[in-house]
């Protein structure tokens, strides 16, 4: 459903003021005869592809809740959920506003998936990139009552016995995170495909599974009462509820697949657009709320920007797409 | 002694006039969330949610709560009074509430409604209360063989609702099992009959089809039967001096089927992903094959419109427990509120009641009033909502459409869905006129996908051997109690009944 949310009201009055503020900025992108980028007059057009609640709007509102508390963008921003076939709808959206600077999304794992899934009309390369700001990692983790203490234990087990590993979906990281880590560590398993992280984890906490990965923000409290044992995280930097926990990196499996949350305009958005918004982020990132959000959600801090960025998403959309076409997921 | 000093503790947080306001909002919120069809709770949390950030907590989460377990009381009204559920939990309240109304029982289907939430409800904060860590075994001892089994009992249900032409119930079953078909394959990954649609990725919703099935198909109907042209109403009849307060026989008959409806109900929605629809269509078969007068099921009945209406407010008290002792949520709208707990920097998990005891338990006494309240504001707004019935049926019929349309739409925001649910409709219309089966319809969508995702997840797991299903004690018990249901239960019956007339009373 649509949803618009004002979130600053207050906005019109402190325009011009924030504009003399955003104005050196933007003068530092060639300079363009007609306006300077962005203009306090126009309206941002934020599009979150989910709906409340989810991570992709938690972030797109504290972003926008940054921008808003440090004076960052001139105008209004307007957020609206634009929810629909795992994010189809929100970036269909966008995608149809070519050219537009004052379109603005959010990314998250969908970005890449969906179009692997389904015939959108657009490609995640289509988007004129900004920033990668963070990516989604995985926690593997056992019972608590289990025998395996280590990773190691863990992979020694596993190329003994037959193991099988729990996620949520299977066009998804769950899937590609731990396949290409067994196949570096050398051990082989059944992947368990569940509907939803609550499913996934009474099902190890049943004993059911052997082992699941998941987001570790959703199951820390498990891990903290040590119901569940974490044993090796996915990302690059371990967050610090997880302190201990070697990376996957670590122990010379380094897969690097991860989940991207960035920043992305319209396709063939102005080039001024572009750089205004990769300058406004480096500041964005530097802020304590910023590091707040990433501590609060467990993500990995990864930043990037521009058509670095750009590359980013289409190797992880090729090293997607190449796992799931050996399993026969998709064509 | 213990319990109840953090009980009091809890009252005294809840209590507070800030706190009673925040609690009220929410109730009246969730009544209406729940009668606007397919507007569900999850939904109309979702959309509060935002307005919660800065919110003190405690004051938030029982606003949330409340319109969470709220919308269980709202969500029958339209059941009763247009065979639409106004939430998927109270698709079963259509099967005899409707009939009811169709008496001329709307008034006392309402209260008795109101009262069957609150008693589920109530119950199930008292489970809640001194029961909490031992459901919460419960809650994590569910993986996929046991859900197998528990779709495996949900089916069973089916044989109930196929009815007397079953021929018809069977085609109406399949049809429910095709449309479950249809989305990602959670197995393999690969996208069955979506057509290349980004929206049908996640499969069929049952709402939309439900609500066409039996929302439009009977407006359909009743157009067709030349309602419209009569004056008012018509279908369902009320008259406020005679006909509003139950009879004493209402009550005698149906209170053993509360007490256990609210202890079923309550046990299912522990299940984390069963939840309140699972819950209400067990209870409804389970008090159908129990009773008497199993045969007036579906065409009137008092008790087969209370075990669902009990059974679905005890099973949203329910999925608070794995919410509250493990951190994970047992429903769409569970899952909601563990966001909101994450938005407020709480962290769920086993140790939560222990680290945040003003919040947990001002939750759970929060929940006593909130109950109350809704039981008052049901019996209160009975006579508004009855006034619908009195709209001239064609002026009542556009509206029922736009109604549905929307509320369908508000869901995902999906065209495909509104479509769906127009293309439901007509089906419906069809099937009311030649005598198929759309409850069965409606139960084979929603427990086809669930009963071949956790078959196909347990022979995964246990590579291929039927043997897990006798392994896990959890699996055995259910097979126990599923055999004690469907084959000593019915069986004893027909034996109390031949030898003496004495079971009638206890067991009507």
């Amino acid at each position: 459903m649509d949803m618009t949310f004002n979130l600053n009201s207050g906005w019109l009055r402190a325009g011009a003021l924030a504009t003399a503020f955003a104005a050196p900025l933007a003068l530092a992108a060639p300079a363009v005869a007609q306006e300077v980028y962005p203009s306090g007059d126009e309206t941002l057009d934020w599009t979150i592809a989910f709906g409340p609640g989810g991570g992709n709007d938690i972030m797109a509102r504290s972003i926008i809740e940054i921008l808003n508390k440090y004076d960052l963008y001139p105008g209004d921003i307007q957020a609206e959920n634009r929810a629909g076939g795992s994010g189809a709808v929100g970036w269909g959206y966008l995608y149809g506003q070519s050219g537009n600077p004052y379109g603005i999304s959010t990314t998250s794992g969908s970005f890449v998936t969906t179009p692997l899934q389904a015939d959108t009309p657009w490609e995640p390369e289509d988007f004129t990139p900004v920033a990668l700001l963070a990516t989604d990692d995985l926690v593997l983790v056992v019972n608590g009552d289990s025998e395996i203490q280590n990773i190691e234990q863990f992979i020694e087990n596993a190329k003994a016995n037959p193991i099988n590993i729990g996620g949520t979906g299977t066009v998804n990281v769950d899937f590609i995170v731990p396949t290409l880590f067994a196949e570096k560590a050398g051990f082989e398993f059944d992947y368990v495909s569940f509907n939803s992280m609550s499913e996934q984890t009474t099902a190890l906490l049943s004993n059911a599974l052997d082992a699941m990965v998941g987001n570790p923000g959703e199951i820390l409290g498990l891990i903290e009462s040590g119901d569940l044992r974490p044993l090796v995280f996915s990302g690059q930097n371990v967050p610090e509820a997880l302190e201990g926990v070697p990376t996957m990196g670590d122990l010379g499996y380094d897969i690097g697949v991860s989940m991207p949350r960035g920043l992305i305009l319209p396709p063939d958005a102005p080039e001024e657009a572009q750089s205004w918004w990769i300058e406004t982020m480096k500041q964005v990132v530097e802020t304590p709320e910023w590091a707040e959000y990433i501590r609060s959600n467990t993500l990995t801090p990864t930043v990037i920007y521009g058509d670095e960025f750009g590359t980013f998403l289409s190797n992880t959309k090729n090293g997607f797409g190449q796992v799931l076409r050996s399993v026969g997921a998709i064509q | 002694m213990d319990i109840f000093s953090d009980l009091v503790m809890g009252l005294t947080i809840a209590i507070s006039p800030i706190n009673i306001l925040y609690l009220l909002i929410g109730a009246v919120v969730g009544m209406i969330v729940g009668v606007i069809p397919g507007f569900g709770p999850s939904a109309g949390l979702a959309i509060l949610l935002p307005v919660t950030f800065g919110m003190d907590p405690i004051g938030a989460i029982m606003m949330l709560a409340a319109i969470y377990y709220g919308a269980m009381y709202g969500g029958t009204i339209t059941s009763i009074l247009l065979n639409t559920p106004g939430e998927s939990a109270t698709v079963a309240s259509t099967f005899d509430g409707f009939p009811l109304a169709k008496q001329g029982r709307a008034g006392p289907a309402l209260v008795m409604q109101a009262v069957a939430s609150f008693v589920g409800g109530t119950v199930g904060v008292i489970l809640i209360t001194i029961l909490a860590p031992m459901f919460a075994q419960v809650s994590r001892s569910f993986g996929p063989p046991e859900y197998f089994l528990l779709a495996l009992m949900g089916m069973l249900t089916l044989i109930v609702m196929i009815g007397a032409q079953w021929k018809l119930g069977v085609i109406s079953a399949l049809i429910g099992f095709a449309l479950g078909t249809v989305g990602v394959d959670l197995e393999t990954g690969q996208s069955r009959y979506t057509f290349g649609s980004a929206e049908l990725i996640g499969g069929i919703y049952f709402i939309p089809i439900a609500i066409g099935l039996f929302g439009l198909g009977e407006l359909f109907y009743a157009f067709y039967s030349g309602l419209h042209k009569t004056g008012s109403g018509g279908i369902v009849e009320y008259d406020k001096e005679e006909r509003f307060w139950p009879t004493a026989q209402d009550w005698l008959s149906t209170r053993i089927t509360m007490l256990r409806c609210s202890v079923l109900g309550f046990v299912v929605g522990v299940i984390p992903g069963a939840g309140a629809t699972i819950a209400s269509l067990m209870a409804y078969s389970t008090e159908r094959s129990l009773s008497k007068n199993g045969d007036n099921f579906g065409k009137g009945e008092m008790a087969g419109l209370v075990a669902p209406e009990t059974a679905n407010n005890a099973a949203s008290s329910g999925a608070m427990i794995p919410l509250l002792t493990l951190g994970i949520p047992g429903s769409a709208s569970t899952a909601v509120l563990l966001a909101a707990f994450l938005l407020w920097g709480l962290r769920p998990g086993p140790l939560f009641m222990e680290q945040n005891p003003e919040f947990a338990w001002g939750l759970i006494a929060s929940m006593y009033l909130g109950n109350m309240a809704l039981l008052a504001i049901s019996i209160f707004a009975i006579p508004l909502f009855v006034q619908i019935i009195k709209v001239p049926y064609r002026v009542l019929g556009p509206c029922v459409v736009v109604v549905c349309a929307l509320g369908t739409f508000s869901v995902h925001a999906s065209f495909v869905e509104t479509f769906l649910m127009f293309g439901a409709g007509i089906v419906g219309f069809f099937m009311r006129l030649y005598g198929f089966s759309a409850a069965a319809l409606v139960l084979a969508l929603v427990l086809g996908p669930l009963a071949e995702e956790a078959l196909r997840q347990t022979m995964t797991i246990s590579r291929g051997s039927f043997a897990i299903f006798v392994e896990r004690p959890p699996s055995l018990w259910i097979i126990a109690i599923t055999i004690a249901l469907v084959v000593l239960l019915p069986l004893l019956n027909r034996f109390g009944n031949s030898s003496s007339g004495k079971a009638e009373k206890a067991g009507q």
